[in-house]
């Protein structure tokens, strides 16, 4: 095998087909090496959360990863493969451009399907919402704050958590990774931070939101979010997305057309799986 | 938050462990499933010690039989475990998205095949404990070596293929470290499918070019094609086709035990006309291969070849069995593609491919040790002892038993869950 074994010839037939076997043997092992240290890379910069993202984004199934504008009929049949990155979505921008004036106009109704949903927010589409704060009447200070909130949708579903993780503090949080976890009946849930910034305060239950943020960029950042006239149809496409999770064998019954979401499901009916219904609504592979 | 789950009941836990959105059966029921297999698995494992401990007189191999029924089916799982490498060559080379719903399923039936396989050899060999000897001291003139070299390292390649099937585990992935480095190796794929695809060509075709130098067998001895006897391209391309039938053939058992489906039928067809299409052309060539060693290669080694069908249990049925019945006819049902769409004839025609490649390697491994080759010699027969047959019943065990796990926890079929949401809808 080397030169100091014996029966060792330095002949072509030796030295081409070590050479070879030597070569195939060290790509493998440098691949290796080459992965634990992107990972080791990955790990210092922090990337975890965006990789979970990643690659629970790759996993979800078709009709969940819909293109916003499917939902406003600007495109048919349209999936996106960049993980709701609208922000670096060439194609969004030039739905944006053609964009008729309707879809861009003020929606002052808040009541979709039964669902508050007020248009002062901001939506995404891991049933999060953010909403820029408010520094009583007269102020005009904007410095980037916002409050992040999980909307009627995402709270009837769940209902009252029995545990609630908040990230810390003083930790910063990336859109699209998680912002708090919700735990219930056994099942871990992380629900996605809509927006990137800077933890600076706890809400909790007894207030309609769970985190107030100091973002990164108020304009950028929040390219993703749903507004105004989108949350309609996005909503009637999350309660068919329901209705298919929800469709399982044991359960034997279906959300009829024009009914409301009752607050508290897992409570009204324990035999579905409700971690998995929950995952997927929360875009959790 | 730990007393809570500590007090969870064990079933809860188990669950937490599988795939999220799939339905699987219960703990109970898999365990009846799992214990058969593990108690034959521990058989084979006491045979195998038998043979370790005692030596091989426990196998009924001789002399005249060095190989027997170990190396006939180790040629025939490595020939159906090609669905690995040609899966992952197919998805990562040449870009077929669709095998994405079944790449991960081929890679364990790939390390399932050939850590069974390598496994077996070490029994083979009578003297485990110095298998190193054919690292250190390589005949870099033997086919045997570039066998042992090219199928080692592609084995260390199915292992860290097999490593983030099992890293994505929905528990496992809650380890940011783990979730990090299934997340970058799974990024450098290509690099394996293609070193993958590179030792798979080589061992695949030592393993046929080693019967073809046999001038002594004039059965299976074949002219060379550059620096390599015919037999070397056969085996490649026989169990380039055989892989991906195998791979379609499992995914349909699978189903049909977990009563559930889990690839989109397009994928299935897809397989079976890839598998169409390497068979006809494998057909042509081992048919003008076989012309020629009629013709040429035997009569000029002083044996007319049909003398070596004289042999009542080895008659020209078996070849006739195995080119048409076992190859033109798949072929053709596999390349048309009404034919294609019908179940009953995908599923049938991807059996009749793997029994092909089966007889193919029972053929040159057994009926070729078999003929006799000297004047004084005789036809002689071969019965492998039980611990032959128990110990090739433990490599089946353990691929059922390492399957049945990796499928239970581990997302073998990325479309399920959607398939399910559809069936449910």
């Amino acid at each position: 095998m080397f030169p100091f074994v014996y029966e060792f010839h330095w002949t072509p037939g030796h030295i081409i087909f070590l050479g070879v076997f030597f070569s195939v043997f060290g790509m493998i092992i440098v691949t290796l090496i080459n992965a634990m240290l992107r990972s080791r890379k990955d790990f210092r910069f922090k990337k975890a959360g965006a990789i979970l993202w990643k690659t629970d984004f790759e996993d979800l199934p078709k009709f969940a990863r819909a293109c916003r504008h499917e939902f406003t009929g600007e495109a048919e049949h349209r999936v996106c493969d960049n993980g709701f990155n609208c922000g670096t979505c060439e194609a969004h921008q030039t739905f944006l451009a053609q964009q008729k004036a309707e879809i861009n106009s003020d929606i002052s109704q808040s009541d979709i399907f039964g669902f508050t949903m007020p248009p002062d927010r901001m939506y995404h589409r891991g049933h999060t919402w953010v909403k820029k704060m408010e520094h009583g009447a007269g102020s005009d200070t904007d410095d980037g704050t916002y409050i992040v909130g999980i909307d009627d949708f995402g709270n009837r579903l769940i209902g009252k958590p029995e545990r609630v993780s908040l990230s810390e503090i003083g930790s910063r949080i990336e859109a699209n990774t998680a912002g708090f976890i919700f735990e219930k009946a056994g099942a871990h849930l992380r629900i996605l931070s809509p927006i990137s910034g800077e933890v600076i305060e706890h809400g909790g239950n007894d207030k309609e939101w769970y985190l107030k943020v100091k973002a990164d960029d108020s304009t950028n950042g929040m390219a993703h979010l749903l507004r105004g006239a989108e949350i309609r149809p996005w909503i009637t496409r999350e309660m068919e997305r329901l209705q298919m999770s929800l469709a399982t064998s044991k359960i034997g019954f279906t959300l009829a057309d024009g009914g409301e979401l009752l607050p508290d499901m897992n409570r009204h009916y324990p035999n579905v799986d409700w971690d998995a219904v929950w995952g997927e609504m929360f875009l959790e592979a | 938050m730990d007393n809570k789950l500590k007090t969870r009941p064990i079933v809860a836990r188990e669950a937490g462990l599988m795939p999220r959105g799939v339905e699987r059966t219960s703990f109970t029921n898999f365990l009846f499933w799992i214990l058969p297999w593990t108690a034959l698995l521990c058989f084979g494992v006491y045979a195998i010690y038998l043979c370790l401990a005692d030596g091989l007189w426990h196998t009924n191999m001789d002399n005249r039989f060095a190989f027997g029924l170990w190396i006939f089916l180790d040629l025939t799982v490595i020939a159906l475990g090609a669905g690995a490498f040609f899966t992952g060559f197919l998805l990562y080379i040449l870009r077929r998205k669709e095998l994405k719903a079944v790449i991960n399923s081929a890679v364990v039936i790939g390390l399932i095949c050939y850590s069974g396989a390598v496994s077996i050899l070490m029994v083979d060999v009578g003297q485990p404990l110095r298998a190193w000897f054919t690292f250190w001291h390589p005949n870099t003139h033997s086919m045997l070596t570039e066998v042992t070299f090219c199928l080692t390292c592609y084995l260390t390649v199915l292992i860290i293929e097999y490593i983030p099937i099992v890293l994505k585990n929905r528990q496992l992935r809650q380890i940011p470290k783990f979730l990090v480095f299934e997340f970058e190796l799974h990024k450098l794929m290509p690099v394996l499918a293609g070193i993958g695809t590179f030792l798979s060509f080589f061992h695949q075709g030592s393993l046929g070019g080693l019967f073809g130098v046999l001038r002594g067998r004039p059965f299976a001895f074949r002219e060379e094609l550059g620096i390599w006897p015919s037999t070397f391209f056969l085996f490649v391309l026989s169990a380039a086709a055989a892989g991906p039938s195998f791979v379609m053939l499992t995914t349909w058992l699978v189903q049909k035990i977990s009563k559930k489906q889990l690839v989109k039928p397009e994928v299935m067809q897809f397989l079976g006309k890839v598998s169409g299409i390497l068979l006809i052309f494998y057909i042509m060539l081992k048919s003008v291969d076989t012309l020629i060693w009629i013709n040429s290669t035997s009569p000029s080694e002083g044996f007319p070849a049909f003398e070596f069908y004289a042999r009542k249990s080895f008659g020209t049925w078996i070849l006739l069995t195995e080119i048409i019945a076992f190859g033109l006819v798949p072929a053709l049902m596999l390349l048309n593609k009404k034919l294609r769409a019908r179940p009953v004839f995908l599923y049938g025609a991807g059996l009749l491919v793997c029994c092909g490649i089966m007889l193919n390697r029972f053929v040159m491994t057994i009926q070729t040790l078999a003929l006799p080759t000297l004047p004084f010699d005789e036809f002689m027969s071969y019965i492998p002892s039980w611990e032959e047959a128990a110990a090739f019943l433990a490599v089946i065990a353990y691929g059922v038993v390492l399957y049945s796990f990796t499928f239970r926890y581990a997302t073998l079929f990325p479309q399920e869950r959607e398939l399910q949401q559809i069936q449910r809808g």
